[in-house]
């Protein structure tokens, strides 16, 4: 025999050689054991710094500007779990019915083969895919919709909308607030503050840009036909028997756009209205002239505001707000805990998918015969015996699946932005709301040395979820093992 | 045990077997959907990317060109003449890729080489969840690590390192690949027959040589699929970078400079909320997104290809 590998091992000394395997075995121990060192100082800097931070005010309490001792994260815990209950709930039938696909039915149509070769293949490639490039899907697909509900934008007025109440807020010389509702109607000069598609005079359709008025001038040089400052005020006008808005883009050409009922940002008040009172009792409010005085009594005060009037002291012009019920739904999804929900799923479905083609892979192949041998169909295979079977292993992947979705950040800042703290809390599913990851990132970043500390006693709270979704995890392998797969 | 009721064949007797058809034609048909959504995924990224980027492009104010060759970039900034090549960004990323490719792929090849080949059960017992624990802190956790603990303490004694800089964001990543070369690769070695070892062994050969001349050279498409995924992992990984590179992008090979990445520019963008649909810098992102989704893209792709076609099969 003249192996390379014979004549080689001939020619150095055994001893050497002995000596040399002795050396490497321990650098690898070495080498190896420093993965330890690295968890060990890692967790270590992390108790260190924000252990003594924990206690059930920070668990409870929401972020302060500029004021870590009183920061929590009650609002973040509360977003994490909501959006991780999404993120599941769509994530999971989806993943398992994918892996029902390709495990059980290999279809016999050629075409249908190939569709299924397809599917595999594509899996693989997604599980690599980075999640910043899925935030930016979520952005796109959720929050936008790929821009086909955006023709006109109003103060992020989304187009298609129920189970909210938009009313408007005025506050009275009593300084309590009133609130009346509003109602969508066509303006007579309608704000531009996004970008919205227009039409020319010769027909040609376009998106308008909007600039802000500090922006640098090299930034709009080249789009003076196409663009306008933030808040321009275009006008409405009738032309052919149609209601339209017409402005004027920066270099003085006139575009218009459709007008459609929407809601004022603002709206004044010239005449006594019926208005509903802090307590939820209503009243004719007390609409007092420019000249009169401000009354004496308290409760009169309470009812009264000014007339809009150009002095700023005495100008009563009520602003917008909405009440949204639990029920609150609108298209788009725009940035909201839904569109971040359905991103992280997203991200988590080719590993959901994974582990539950390895769940299903697991289920023995005698269990499958014996069913068919009944006469059973395809499905009723899976269903009576595949899936019972493989369900403590589809569990465990899909709880480890939702434990990379609670540790991550990138999608979330993509769809939702650096949410911090809302000050309304979660009311909808439209609503944003703050989680834990972003709370680290945003306080990790503060230059405020105390949210150092808040950032890491986060940290803590994050890991110990992890844990927890882990230990369950563990828990159900091991207890609802079914016996046919042992 | 199975109720009498939820036994499977007390199912089969209720439907008759055309309308077992129909409901089976029906499920199937749900399941082609759940299908679907994987691959509308993959679309959906693909038509966005080039749709989107198509409006950074269309712009008369970019050339491809330039954004392919540029070392200077400025989009994002207000004030100052707009640059718009994507080295400075694209160099970020390769230089803090490397740093952590320097780190992970040595230490995650030998740590798999321990455990595949040396370690008792004991250790393994050890090490391998402790791995596993690695893996499953957040990539955030390890930015708050890097900027907070290797900036200062490791790297303040080294040089004159900036607050943000590329070695330490380097660092935390390679920390972050470690577990998915060991794993990976593990699996490769594992996969080596025991017989080659054995022939080995009988040539006299010592367990370093086994090692590094018959079960690594047997195991090499898998090693190397491995460090292509943790290659591909590296350069999309965002929050690392986010907190931990500095957010100024530089066109330079020096380490210790700040250096924002593609991934780092994108979180900067959406950080900040500025971005408003239809402007240059919203379809920056994209454009942006799109370089970023080729490389790895491609690499991911290269990486199955190598495993799939190079794998050395004994039967």
């Amino acid at each position: 025999m003249n192996s390379p590998l014979k004549q080689e091992l001939e020619h150095r000394s055994e001893q050497g050689r002995t000596r040399l395997s002795g050396y490497f075995a321990v650098t690898c121990l070495l080498v190896s054991s420093l993965a330890i060192v690295i968890l060990a100082t890692l967790l270590f800097s992390i108790l260190y710094t924000g252990g003594s931070w924990l206690n059930f005010d920070f668990l409870s309490g929401t972020h302060r500007e500029n004021n870590p001792e009183e920061s929590g994260i009650g609002q973040a815990i509360i977003g994490s779990l909501v959006i991780c209950s999404i993120c599941g709930l769509a994530a999971l039938p989806i993943g398992v019915g994918t892996a029902i696909f390709l495990e059980e039915f290999q279809p016999r149509n050629r075409f249908l083969r190939m569709f299924h070769g397809l599917v595999q293949l594509n899996i693989n490639n997604l599980a690599g895919v980075p999640s910043i490039v899925y935030g930016i899907l979520g952005l796109t697909a959720f929050v936008y919709m790929f821009g086909a509900f955006n023709s006109i934008k109003v103060n992020d007025q989304p187009d298609y909308e129920f189970g909210t109440s938009y009313y408007y807020q005025v506050k009275t010389l009593g300084d309590t607030f009133v609130k009346f509702p509003a109602r969508k109607e066509i303006h007579a000069t309608f704000e531009i503050r996004n970008p919205i598609r227009a039409d020319r005079a010769n027909g040609e359709s376009f998106l308008l840009k909007v600039f802000s008025r500090s922006d640098d001038e090299k930034k709009f040089e080249n789009d003076r036909s196409s663009a306008v400052f933030r808040g321009v005020l275009a006008n409405l006008e009738t032309r052919d028997d149609q209601q339209i808005y017409v402005v004027q883009t920066m270099d003085g050409s006139e575009v218009t756009f459709p007008a459609q009922p929407s809601y004022s940002s603002f709206a004044k008040i010239l005449e006594p209205i019926e208005v509903v009172g802090p307590d939820g009792e209503s009243f004719q409010l007390n609409v007092l002239a420019k000249s009169d005085d401000v009354p004496s009594d308290e409760q009169l005060k309470a009812r009264s505001v000014f007339a809009d009037s150009p002095d700023p002291k005495r100008r009563s012009s009520a602003s917008i707000f909405s009440e949204p019920t639990p029920l609150h739904f609108h298209l788009p999804f725009s940035k909201s805990v839904l569109s971040a929900g359905l991103t992280l799923a997203l991200v988590i479905l080719p590993i959901v998918i994974i582990a539950s083609q390895e769940a299903i892979r697991g289920v023995p192949q005698t269990l499958r015969e014996a069913a068919y041998g009944m006469g059973a169909t395809r499905w009723q295979v899976v269903r009576g015996a595949v899936l019972p079977s493989a369900t403590p292993g589809i569990m465990t992947g899909a709880i480890l699946a939702m434990s990379r979705a609670v540790g991550e950040a990138a999608p979330l800042l993509a769809v939702m932005g650096g949410v911090l703290g809302t000050t309304t809390g979660l009311r909808s599913l439209m609503d944003k709301t703050p989680a834990l990851p972003v709370t680290i990132f945003k306080w990790a970043g503060d230059e405020n040395a105390g949210f150092e500390n808040t950032s890491a006693a986060a940290i803590i709270v994050l890991l110990v979820f992890l844990l927890l979704m882990n230990s369950i995890a563990i828990y159900i392998r091991y207890r609802y093992e079914s016996p046919a797969t042992k | 045990m199975l109720g009498e009721n939820s036994h499977p064949a007390s199912d089969f007797r209720v439907r008759s077997s055309a309308s077992s058809k129909r409901w089976q034609a029906a499920v199937v048909a749900g399941l082609v959907f759940c299908s679907l959504v994987s691959l509308a995924t993959t679309v959906g990224i693909i038509a966005m990317l080039i749709i989107e980027s198509w409006g950074f492009f269309a712009d008369d104010r970019i050339e491809l060109w330039k954004f392919l060759t540029g070392t200077k970039w400025t989009v994002g900034q207000t004030q100052g003449e707009l640059s718009y090549g994507i080295w400075p960004l694209l160099s970020g990323t390769l230089r803090i890729t490397g740093i952590a490719m320097l780190i992970a792929l040595p230490m995650g090849l030998v740590s798999a080489v321990y455990l595949s080949e040396y370690a008792s059960n004991r250790t393994r017992s050890i090490l391998k969840p402790t791995l596993e624990i690695l893996a499953g802190i957040p990539t955030v956790v390890l930015g708050f690590f890097a900027v907070k603990f290797i900036t200062p303490y490791l790297l303040g004694y080294l040089g004159d390192f900036k607050t943000f800089n590329a070695t330490s964001a380097g660092i935390a990543v390679g920390i972050l690949c470690l577990p998915l070369v060991t794993s990976l690769a593990e699996d490769a070695l594992r996969a080596v027959p025991t017989r080659l070892r054995e022939g080995a062994y009988g040539l006299g050969a010592t367990r370093l040589e086994v090692t590094w001349k018959v079960v690594v050279p047997a195991a090499l498409s898998g090693i190397i699929s491995a460090f292509l995924l943790a290659l591909a992992r590296a350069i999309g990984e965002t929050m690392v970078v986010a907190l931990a590179a500095g957010s100024t992008p530089t066109f330079t090979l020096d380490p210790r400079l700040s250096s924002q990445t593609m991934t780092g520019f994108i979180v900067e963008t959406f950080k900040s909320e500025s971005v408003v649909p239809g402007t240059l810098g919203y379809f920056s992102i994209y454009a942006v997104a799109a370089v970023l989704f080729l490389i790895t893209f491609g690499i991911t792709l290269i990486g199955q290809i190598i495993r799939l076609r190079y794998r050395e099969v004994y039967d």
